[in-house]
């Protein structure tokens, strides 16, 4: 969900010059809603369809969705202008910094967002956006490792760490890692000890990489995000993963007969656990940024987000639904309680920051010859 | 069709050489569409046959998935307007061509032919790049996908039609010309219906070559109202999926066969001649 | 006497007009377009959203990007690309001539009562969309589909092999039963039109038919030939979706368009990308032209 985490990208259009600065004024208190349709960009698949019939029915206006297969993607397409929405559904914690910088975000009026008290506080101050002045967040997780726990013993996957994915080599073929440059270095930063995964350091980065090249030969790595799906259907055995895809395919992937105790999570500890959130926000030119901020408080509600949980399997950002909570609500297998990043996880845990646009490059560059096969 | 035969002696192994490349053709398919009647979730074996995945599953069956539907009709939608564009401007195009003799004509000629040839992924970014940064008035999505196919295909349909020009000659439209018609009611009258069978061919290839697009779409594709079968096939791969994918795109299989099938009658009924599957194609000059 | 000049004037200008529509239109949707490429390839980016700001005018044009795709291929990681691409179109190529020759030869040639059959079997895959022929192998492909059982029961593996492992034999015969449709039929085409009096006549001079195939078939049937190979390398090389279906990622069988695509859609360089894309162009332009010469060429002898 966070492919291509990082500096946006890619796009379109030199029409609109960025760098005009944040966008300073929101929305006036106590505005009707417009009329709608409302307009939001978001991955496939990563809102359940029937939360978002809810808010149709709730409001009497209909909702446009326009999916992308990556955080560039959006960026490009927002700030081409190619495409126009009222809400980014779903931004990566790097590019909120642009997209404020690059004055494509609005300022949220809080008064609308009465639900916002339902956050957990780690995320109602987040690093990315202090005060959460222009973004409210989604949902979120951890980066680790997902496996077949009647393959692979727990224990030793405990043990060996980062390392289960460069010793996993009876399993050649069916070891994969993140298709996403970020994810993976740093995946192969924190197996050296190195917990700056943020560095711009090219002789970190180029040890990073021989590492993850290593594995081509290895372990016959793939490249993909596949592992929700991959691992319960059992063509996967261990990968790079994030906790929310184990969540989701015991919840959908499972073969008939086959229960959640074949699949284990293992991450590192709180102070080299990678969590990443995605956020939502209005943008400047929303044509409904009164409608934009009753999405957007529904979808903090503590019963809506737990429907929409059920669904997709990512963790919404509120307090009401941890782990004892989820477990009981037998949305996750007690197994799988490790997949829920926990409050101390949040706050010691690593983050991604922007690498500033030399240090995108040689991430960029590092990724083309990874997958190019070294 | 066939003028000369070598019969000299019978080739057994080439026709079976011939025989299990049929069969390693399309056995394949076959099973795919064996499998789109699973009664379970496989991809890779036979399961008891049901209609689950057309119309059973209340979720996930072609019937009920709406984003399935929506790919069917915008590659429907996509590959029908693609085809009543890009004919006649191609058959245009093909006549004016063969006849227009200005020092202009050779440049027109190679820049009709330099598409064919031109690898699909740099026609996508070249279009991607195109729709981003010039014509940004251009509604994306289909619009743009639109533009890209018609010019993907336009010159097979040129292609297509002027074999078709070279076989018929002049002849006819002098006739009727030395029978007082005039250049117009002659090129009407005489050339148009002459080009039939081949205009039926170049509608049916341009037909499957927009529905078979996927790199075009694809980079040209605005997000889930603009998605296609073949995307939908692609990313599925990538996303859970079941047999509904292999129902899609059965129902898609059964769908051209049948236009193919009518189109072929109809041009039976014209009585054409002389064109083989080479002018099918549009591969073959 | 000048009626008549100014009548020819009028026509050709007529006949101009007839092909306009479909110049103009490639004129906008594909000449500019690629230059639009060259133009991002050569441009700068924008620092804070990393879109591209094309240059336009070749007087503003920046190499920077293109003089570093180079250093990458020739003597880098890029490198190895590239001559992986090359050498599965190769060995798709490869592939392609040794089913297809025999097919197309067998079908134009000596097929008889069965012909009208054969030739509707030949086409059929054109109708059948090449993504939904993809996913019918990845279903024959799995550790327990078909492919596996059949060459268990024939004992010709004892263990299954796990074929969508990312290994490169798995795209290379992607490559060929996604391609080689493509190749029979414009072999096929060439092949039947061989005068048959030709062969009768070595025949008659006592040649066997096997050197009556050596020195007068095969001969007569190479520019056919050349056509079907130009016709399938050139999209081989633009290929990123076959590799990724058939291997869901893996480096190994990593090709150009992968890279193209990584850089142009998911990267803050889309100058890279467009470079890479007139690179692959100016290694593929002999091919091109070649086709473009001798279409020209047959074009003028029908028409003459």
């Amino acid at each position: 969900m966070l492919l291509g985490a990082g500096i946006p990208l890619l796009g379109a259009c030199g029409a609109k010059e960025s760098g005009t600065g944040a966008k300073r004024d929101s929305i006036a208190d106590g505005l009707q809603p417009e009329k709608g349709p409302l307009r939001i960009i978001n991955y496939a698949d990563y809102v359940y369809a029937d939360v978002v019939a809810d808010f149709e029915k709730k409001y009497g206006v209909k909702v446009e969705i326009t999916t992308i297969d990556t955080d560039s993607e959006a960026v490009a397409k927002l700030a081409s202008g190619a495409v126009k929405v009222d809400l980014h559904h779903s931004m990566n914690n790097t590019t909120i910094g642009n997209l404020i910088l690059g004055g494509l975000l609005q300022p949220l009026n809080k008064t609308y967002l009465a639900n916002f008290s339902n956050v957990l506080p780690a995320f109602s101050d987040p690093w990315y956006d202090p005060g959460a002045v222009y973004s409210v967040p989604y949902t979120f997780f951890g980066t680790g490792i997902g496996f077949r726990a009647d393959r692979l013993d727990p224990a030793l996957v405990d043990q060996q760490g980062w390392d289960a994915i460069w010793e996993a080599t009876e399993f050649k073929g069916q070891v994969s890692v993140l298709d996403d440059e970020r994810e993976a270095l740093a995946m192969a930063m924190l197996r050296r000890g190195v917990t700056d995964i943020n560095t711009t350091d090219t002789a970190v980065v180029d040890l990073a990489l021989a590492d993850l090249v290593e594995l081509i030969d290895l372990v016959n790595v793939k490249v993909n995000i596949e592992a929700y799906k991959d691992i319960p259907e059992g063509t996967t055995k261990v990968a790079q993963t994030w906790s929310a895809d184990l969540i989701a395919g015991a919840a959908g992937y499972l073969p008939e007969g086959e229960t959640s105790d074949v699949l284990g999570f293992w991450h590192p500890p709180s102070a080299e656990y990678i969590v990443t959130n995605d956020s939502m926000g209005v943008l400047a030119d929303a044509e409904n940024p009164v409608l934009a901020h009753l999405y957007l408080d529904f979808l903090l509600d503590n019963q809506v987000s737990e429907k929409n949980f059920s669904w997709n399997g990512y963790l919404p950002a509120l307090t009401k639904l941890d782990a004892d909570y989820v477990i009981a609500q037998g949305y996750v297998p007690e197994n799988l309680r490790n997949c829920v990043p926990t409050n101390d996880d949040i706050a010691k845990g690593l983050k991604y920051r922007p690498l500033g646009p030399e240090g995108q490059a040689l991430y960029e560059e590092a990724w083309s010859k990874f997958t190019a096969g070294g | 069709m066939s003028r000369q035969r070598g019969t000299h002696g019978r080739a057994p192994w080439l026709a079976l050489v011939t025989w299990l490349y049929v069969l390693w053709s399309l056995l394949p398919v076959l099973i795919a569409v064996r499998i789109s009647f699973n009664s379970g979730k496989s991809r890779s074996t036979f399961q008891p046959m049901s209609l689950r995945w057309y119309s059973g599953d209340a979720t996930s069956s072609v019937w009920h998935d709406d984003a399935l539907h929506l790919a069917m009709f915008n590659t429907l939608k996509l590959a029908g307007l693609c085809m009543l564009i890009a004919t006649p401007v191609g058959v245009a195009m093909a006549i004016g061509l063969q006849r227009w003799r200005g020092k202009l004509s050779n440049g027109a000629n190679g820049l009709m032919l330099i598409p064919i040839v031109t690898p699909e992924i740099v026609f996508g970014v070249a279009l991607f790049v195109v729709f981003t940064q010039v014509y940004t008035g251009v509604p994306g999505g289909l619009t743009t996908q639109l533009l890209g196919h018609v010019t993907f295909t336009l010159s097979f349909v040129v292609v297509i039609i002027r074999a078709r020009l070279a076989a018929i000659g002049d002849q006819y439209e002098e006739a009727a010309r030395d029978l007082g018609a005039s250049r117009l009611q002659a090129m009407r009258l005489v050339l148009l219906p002459l080009l039939g069978p081949a205009i039926f061919a170049s509608l049916m290839v341009v037909f499957a070559t927009s529905v078979d697009d996927f790199v075009i779409s694809s980079f040209l594709s605005t997000g889930a109202s603009t998605e296609t079968v073949p995307i939908k096939i692609y990313s599925g791969a990538r996303a859970g999926s079941t047999p509904a994918l292999n129902a899609l795109a059965t129902v898609m299989l059964v769908f051209t066969l049948v236009a193919v099938a009518l189109a072929g009658l109809v041009m039976r009924r014209m009585r054409h001649h002389g064109d083989g599957a080479a002018s099918l194609t549009g591969l073959g000059t | 006497m000048t009626t008549a000049v100014a009548d020819r004037a009028r026509r050709t200008r007529a006949w101009a007009g007839l092909a306009m529509p479909g110049v103009g239109w490639l004129i906008a949707f594909f000449v500019v377009p690629v230059y639009a490429v060259l133009a991002v390839a050569f441009g700068q980016i924008d620092p804070i959203l990393r879109t591209p700001q094309p240059a336009w005018s070749p007087v503003d044009w920046d190499f920077a990007a293109m003089g570093k795709v180079l250093d990458r291929v020739f003597g880098g990681d890029l490198g190895r690309v590239f001559i992986r691409t090359f050498s599965f179109v190769a060995l798709a190529l490869i592939g392609c001539i040794l089913i297809g020759y025999p097919v197309a030869y067998f079908v134009a040639r000596r097929a008889q009562r069965s012909r009208g059959l054969l030739l509707a079997a030949l086409v059929l895959p054109f109708w059948i969309s090449y993504l939904m022929r993809m996913l019918a192998w990845t279903n024959l492909l799995q550790v327990d589909g078909y492919v596996n059982r059949v060459l268990g029961w024939l004992h010709l593996m004892d263990t299954p092999r796990n074929w969508l492992d990312g290994d490169w034999p798995t795209v290379v015969i992607g490559l060929v039963y996604g391609y080689v449709p493509f190749f029979i039929l414009p072999l096929y085409s060439a092949l039947e039109r061989i005068d048959g009096r030709l062969i009768e006549a070595g025949r008659d001079l006592g040649a066997s038919a096997f050197s009556t195939f050596m020195r007068i078939t095969l001969p007569l049937s190479v520019p056919g030939l050349m056509a079907a190979s130009v016709i399938t390398i050139l999209p081989m090389c633009g290929d990123y979706y076959t590799n990724t279906y058939l291997t869901s990622g893996s480096p190994r069988t990593e090709m150009v368009g992968n890279q193209i695509e990584f850089y142009l859609r998911g990267s803050s360089q889309p100058q890279t990308g467009a470079s890479l894309v007139l690179l692959l162009m100016a290694l593929l332009f002999v091919l091109m032209v070649y086709y473009l010469v001798t279409t020209i060429r047959q074009q003028k002898a029908a028409e003459r």
